[in-house]
């Protein structure tokens, strides 16, 4: 009997999702978190989870991994001392950046801390042209002496980034060799390493950012690896990437800018995964949580992965799956502004001292009150029972609100709720209608503690017809990573206008990626027939600057590979921009390999339909305040522990679970999927 | 004649409106940016978008350039009075530059306005409009000297392009290419601001999404009130010195601000107007006041014209910050620089803690042009930042641009490969901010060395004045340009280069806030180590 495990440490909760290979059984166990030292409490809910199901870590054939150790330590400022060895005359590039102010009109903005503070920048004479020859060669000694002095001030991590070190990695590979002499117990971040491509202040960001959490990172999966080690794991545990995919743990380590949404993407690849269970493939998920909210679109199964992103106010130029984050969930407190008007977030009252109906002194309203207050969430117990809360605080903390809105009480709270669903409806049209898709083509995969509440509202305000809950939805991160593929991107730019390439130029460039991916595949020991390699290249219009990915399937590429490209990119320009420029010519710029090795992946049985009748789940009702009536309406209170396959749930019903509630309007109707997640649809 | 209809509504529909508004316009300014060509949108995002109302009111206007907003408020209450509402029809574009006819600022901000059309009726305009570099090593004695001046114009008819008016704009470019491109990027922008205006109509309903803009533009109108009453009633003044590569004396500005319970009114004193791009249209000077009004009193006040109402901003005509006919503008965001610190400086008498020390108060520009091999034409220009003011509990920010602009640099690797110029350095100037208990942001250096014949023109102020510190802060350095080691005044015209010359551009500072000898031991410590002070201090 073997075993898939796994785990999701948050802020407050580390999660533990058990599959048995065998049966196809899921168990759920949590654990608070130990965020001093997060190992702790990973080992510990995977050591009590075992507990549950009676086996130990020998039965193990897989475990992964999501983390926030690496955005922490990024939000936190707690990286390491690092140093910076950059071409003289640049070494401030890191602190200009862009060199936009942090906000147009508040005087009082800041920027993020720069990474690495001026005296630890060093600047060395170097110069590559714009076409890869050398101008100036590396000053090896003058080279030699920064190291030096990079280790008598006391740096942990020395971070190299030279000018086009993307088209002639010379310099910082020699670079790499002094540092290994001089100095080699420093943790050191090699620009064309990390990032190979156009644009030195991006690339110069990701690569000090990798530098000044790689010990972090190491220091935390050594320890980690270790506890499960020693707990009896026999497997090499496993690490998402902000990509979706995973990788192993040593790997992650020398790399961890590629972590920093290590958490939220496996959200994304578990509602992939339902999608390919269920067969519904265009998916917008929404995973709302206690202080952000998080957004992303799979189109065909496939989440877009952008090569660069602005993180914590980071530019980091790593593959990541396309999240959007909003700053509102549950927690968020809803105010009047000086003008009038009704205002939620970004102010969270957090866990502690929380909703008001919490009763620990915040007397603001959130949107957990709201809910408490129109009963779409239990007015009387959180988590099952096992949190009392008082309603009338709730009750009292909206009515000043109502009051200085000069509105009715219920209104205010609906109003709330209102205001809640733009801010995420905005979010989502950046994800959507901005990249040219229509979410009314999409379902709504709604998750996070707080998602089921508010989903089928969100749906309606977007023109979407149907909600995808799954069965777990407040654990669903750690169910994604029983279902997560390794993964690997290379990458490779080299600008060349398509009229003018030949079939030969590229496949030198694919071979030299197939190369590169082949050795990521013998170095992570995956067998010939679970590789896969997904190939494209991001094109432009020559004089654009910014480009669109466009996939080509593999194989030798030929004239017709070209004509792929072309007709994909015109396709795509037509989409997202409403033209395309006749005759005008179109520019390859960056070629991309991505290497998947398939892992075997829980497999959930479809369980029997039982029929639509959904009594047996029916625990009782209670008046629930419904927009559709702008009243209160008596619901039905289901369990969903009890609901079976087939089961049809019509609205107005409230579905209740340990980990979330899901709100079934009027006029909706909640189907059972044979997976057990529930299908929220037009009543028919 | 108030076309708004009366429907009730409440503050929740306003506020979700309101946000379909913002996000409308961020849109429109991804998709300009995205589909253009030249490096000044592509890389620098020189360029903004916004939505107005059929009355010619601002509905919203995107994150981008506070200085574009000059070239907006102008532009389409000029089309409404020129073509009146019969002469505007559904797929028309409007195209446009002319400071003294149809608003703009200056002549390479080219404004495009589509007319949105719900139900048969003239509801709202989708506007933008992108810094078009060109019209380079041009004179600037008067405005017929500084480009091609564009009023008002259809540049599509009813979805019919005007390839006459096109053909003729294009040709009295230096990069027509580039045009053609970044024009064609400012249509796709607009054509989203329709369809997504169109469709909140259809969700909402037309008279429910006219009637929340109107309640967006009271809104910001009853918080910037509520803002300026909370500064106390008085009369605050304020006197700068403006100097200029192209002036040969600095010239004395002055302002007189009025507080009176929640209005806010701001006098300008400035010399006659001069001949160099540096005048100020009445447009701009407005849409500058409104910036400097807003940070000081709510910076998270609606980007909408309810935000004026509350400002009366007067100035003689004729004068250098509100020029007439025909005076040069093209440098006129210099002016306007200084016309923030006027404000900042007053008002620092009442408020102190929400204003800052001088900020560089400059914009310096420097324009590259010369021809290709094939022997079309090319033009690069951009603009460079410097220091950020002191705040009262904080330094200042280094080198970042400040208050009427916000654009990107261009990097390195781009700039290289697209035009034969290297670039040596790229700093931060030691010493430059002004000392104080808070320091003042540093200035930028940036060394160019050109690698064919090529012509340049810079520009830049507080090359003889400093930004000026608060609270006993001392003032930041000035900036200065040299060619091959030299500061010899050569800036005062277009230049030209020949491979190897070096030029060198460095930023002025900021100046600092409070006493130097308050300031904290371990942030001096800091300042040493880094190098951030002059030498000896």
């Amino acid at each position: 009997m073997t075993w898939r495990i796994g785990v999701d440490s948050g802020g407050t909760f580390t999660d533990v999702c058990l599959f048995d290979d065998t049966s196809g059984e899921v168990t759920i166990w949590k654990v608070p978190s130990t965020p001093d030292d997060p190992s702790r409490g990973i080992t510990q809910g995977v050591a009590e989870g075992l507990e549950q199901v009676s086996t130990d870590a020998g039965a193990i054939s897989f475990l992964g991994h999501g983390t926030t150790v690496a955005t922490n330590a990024l939000i936190q400022g707690r990286g390491v001392k690092t140093g910076l060895i950059t071409t003289d005359g640049f070494r401030d590039l890191l602190e200009i950046g862009r060199q936009k102010r942090p906000d147009l009109y508040d005087l009082q903005a800041d920027k993020p801390e720069t990474l690495v503070p001026r005296d630890l920048r060093l600047g060395v004479v170097e110069r590559v042209r714009t076409d890869g020859s050398v101008e100036e060669a590396l000053d090896e000694d003058a080279f030699r002496e920064a190291v030096r002095d990079l280790k008598a001030q006391g740096v942990e991590s020395v971070a190299v980034s030279f000018l086009y070190s993307f088209l002639n990695d010379a310099h910082e590979r020699r670079a790499a060799r002094i540092i290994a002499e001089e100095f080699p117990e420093a943790f050191t971040a090699i620009s064309s390493d990390i990032a190979p491509e156009f644009r030195e202040y991006e690339r110069l960001s990701t690569t000090v950012v990798n530098a000044y959490l790689g010990p972090v990172m190491q220091g935390y999966v050594r320890a980690l690896k270790k506890k499960l080690t020693d707990l009896g794991l026999k497997v090499a545990p496993q690490l998402t990437q902000s990509n979706g995919g995973v990788i192993a743990f040593d790997t992650a380590a020398e790399m961890p800018v590629r972590t920093v949404l290590s958490g939220p993407s496996t959200g994304v690849v578990a509602a992939q995964a339902i999608g390919r269970m269920t067969g519904i493939e265009n998916l917008i998920t929404f995973d709302m949580g206690g202080t952000s909210s998080d957004v992303a679109l799979l189109s065909g199964g496939e989440c877009r992965v952008v090569n660069e992103a602005v993180v914590h106010g980071y530019p980091l130029k790593v593959p990541m799956l396309d999240i959007h984050t909003v700053g509102a969930g549950g927690g968020s407190i809803a105010y009047v502004d000086n003008g009038g008007l009704l205002k939620v977030g970004p102010r969270s009252a957090g866990a502690n001292p929380g909703p008001a109906c919490y009763g620990l002194g915040n007397d603001e309203p959130t949107v957990t009150d709201a809910n408490v207050v129109l009963q779409t969430q239990n007015p009387e117990y959180l988590l099952n029972g096992r949190m009392k809360i008082d309603r009338d605080l709730s009750v009292a903390a909206i009515q000043k609100l109502a009051d200085r809105l000069g509105m009715e009480m219920l209104e205010t709270a609906n109003g709330i709720l209102d205001i809640v669903v733009a801010n995420m409806a905005k979010a989502i049209r950046v994800i959507s209608v901005q990249r040219g898709h229509d979410p009314r083509d999409y379902t709504l995969v709604a998750f996070g503690g707080a998602g089921p509440v508010q989903a089928a509202r969100l749906a309606r305000e977007l023109g979407m017809s149907r909600v995808l809950v799954p069965r777990t939805p407040g654990v669903l991160c750690a169910l994604g990573l029983l279902m997560t593929d390794l993964r690997s991107d290379f990458s490779a730019t080299s600008l060349m206008r398509l009229d003018q390439a030949t079939p030969e130029q590229v496949e030198a460039i694919f071979t030299d990626l197939r190369n590169r991916a082949a050795a990521w595949f013998e170095a992570e020991d995956i067998a010939p027939p679970a590789r896969a390699l997904n190939l494209a290249v991001d094109v432009r219009y020559a004089g654009q600057n910014y480009e669109i990915a466009v996939a080509i399937p593999d194989g030798p590429v030929t004239t017709e590979t070209f004509d792929t490209i072309r007709e994909g990119f015109l396709a795509a320009h037509r989409q997202l921009y409403g033209f395309v420029a006749e005759g005008e010519p179109m520019q390859l710029v960056t070629f991309r390999a991505a290497a998947s090795g398939l892992v075997q992946k829980a497999d959930f049985a479809p369980q029997p339909l039982e029929g639509a009748d959904a009594g047996a789940a029916v625990t009782g009702a209670r008046p629930v305040w419904m927009v559709e009536a702008r009243d209160f309406v008596e619901a039905t209170l289901y369990d969903r522990a009890l609901l079976k396959a087939g089961n049809v749930v019509p609205g107005p019903a409230i579905i209740d679970q340990m980990d979330s509630t899901t709100v079934v309007p009027p006029g909706m109707a909640a189907t059972v999927d044979p997976y057990l997640n529930l299908i929220l649809e037009a009543a028919q | 004649m108030n076309m708004i209809p009366q429907v009730k509504l409440n503050p929740i529909t306003v506020e979700v409106i309101g946000s379909a508004f913002a996000s409308t316009v961020e849109e429109m300014g991804e998709a300009l940016v995205r589909a253009s060509y030249s490096t000044n949108i592509k890389e620098r995002r020189d360029c903004s978008t916004a939505l107005f109302d059929a009355e010619g009111r601002m509905l919203c206007q995107a994150e981008h350039i506070p200085m574009h907003l000059g070239s907006f408020i102008g532009f389409v209450p000029y089309v409404l009075r020129h073509f009146g509402q019969d002469g505007i029809q559904p797929g028309d574009v409007f195209m446009g530059n002319d400071a003294y006819e149809g608003g703009g600022t200056h002549l390479p901000d080219i404004v495009l306005a589509e007319p949105i059309f719900v139900e048969g009726k003239l509801v709202a305009w989708a506007i933008n409009t992108a810094h078009h570099s060109d019209f380079a090593d041009r004179g600037h004695a008067h405005i017929y000297q500084e480009g091609l001046r564009i009023p008002p114009v259809k540049l599509y008819r009813q979805g019919e392009l005007q390839e006459d008016i096109q053909r003729m704009f294009l040709l009295n470019c230096q990069v027509p290419a580039e045009r053609i491109s970044d024009l064609r990027a400012q249509l796709a922008a607009n054509r989203l601001g329709n369809i997504r205006m169109t469709e909140l109509c259809a969700k909402y309903g037309l008279d429910t999404v006219l009637a929340a803009g109107s309640e967006l533009m009271n809104y910001a109108e009853r918080k910037m009130r509520a803002g300026i009453a909370a500064i106390p009633d008085g009369r605050y003044e304020f006197r700068d010195v403006f100097d200029s590569e192209s002036l040969e004396v600095p010239l004395d500005l002055s302002v007189t601000i009025e507080v009176r319970g929640d209005e806010i009114a701001l006098d300008f004193t400035s010399p006659p107007q001069v001949r160099a791009g540096l005048n100020v249209v009445y447009t701009a000077l407005l849409a500058t006041v409104y910036y400097a009004v807003k940070t000081v009193v709510d910076p998270t006040v609606l980007p909408n014209a309810g935000l004026a109402r509350p400002i009366t901003v007067t100035a003689q005509e004729g004068t250098l910050l509100r020029c007439a006919h025909p005076a040069a503008v093209d440098g006129r965001i210099t002016a306007c620089q200084r016309v923030v610190d006027l404000i900042h400086g007053a008002l620092a008498q009442v408020v102190p803690h929400r204003v800052t020390a001088a900020s560089n108060g400059s914009v310096a520009v420097a324009s590259f042009d010369g021809r290709r091999e094939d022997g079309s034409l090319w033009v690069y220009l951009e603009t460079i930042g410097g220091g950020f003011g002191a705040r009262h509990d904080k330094d200042g920010l280094d080198g970042v641009h400040v208050h009427m602009t916000n654009t990107s640099n261009l990097p390195v690797e781009a700039l290289e490969n697209e035009y034969p110029i290297t670039l040596r350095r790229y700093e931060l100037v030691d010493g430059s901010g002004g000392d104080g208990q808070f320091v003042g942001g540093m200035g930028l250096r940036r060394v160019y060395r050109a690698e064919k014949p090529c012509r340049v023109q810079v520009m830049g102020a507080r090359l003889s004045s400093q930004p000026w510190g608060l609270d006993g802060g001392k003032p930041g350095a000035s900036g200065y340009f040299s060619l091959n080691g030299k500061r010899n005044g050569f800036e005062r015209a277009p230049v030209d280069l020949v491979p190897g010359d070096i030029l060198e551009i460095v930023t002025p500072g900021a100046g600092g806030y409070g006493d130097p000898a308050r300031r904290d031991a371990a942030a001096r410590d800091r300042d040493l180590r880094e190098n951030r002070l002059a030498h000896g201090t």
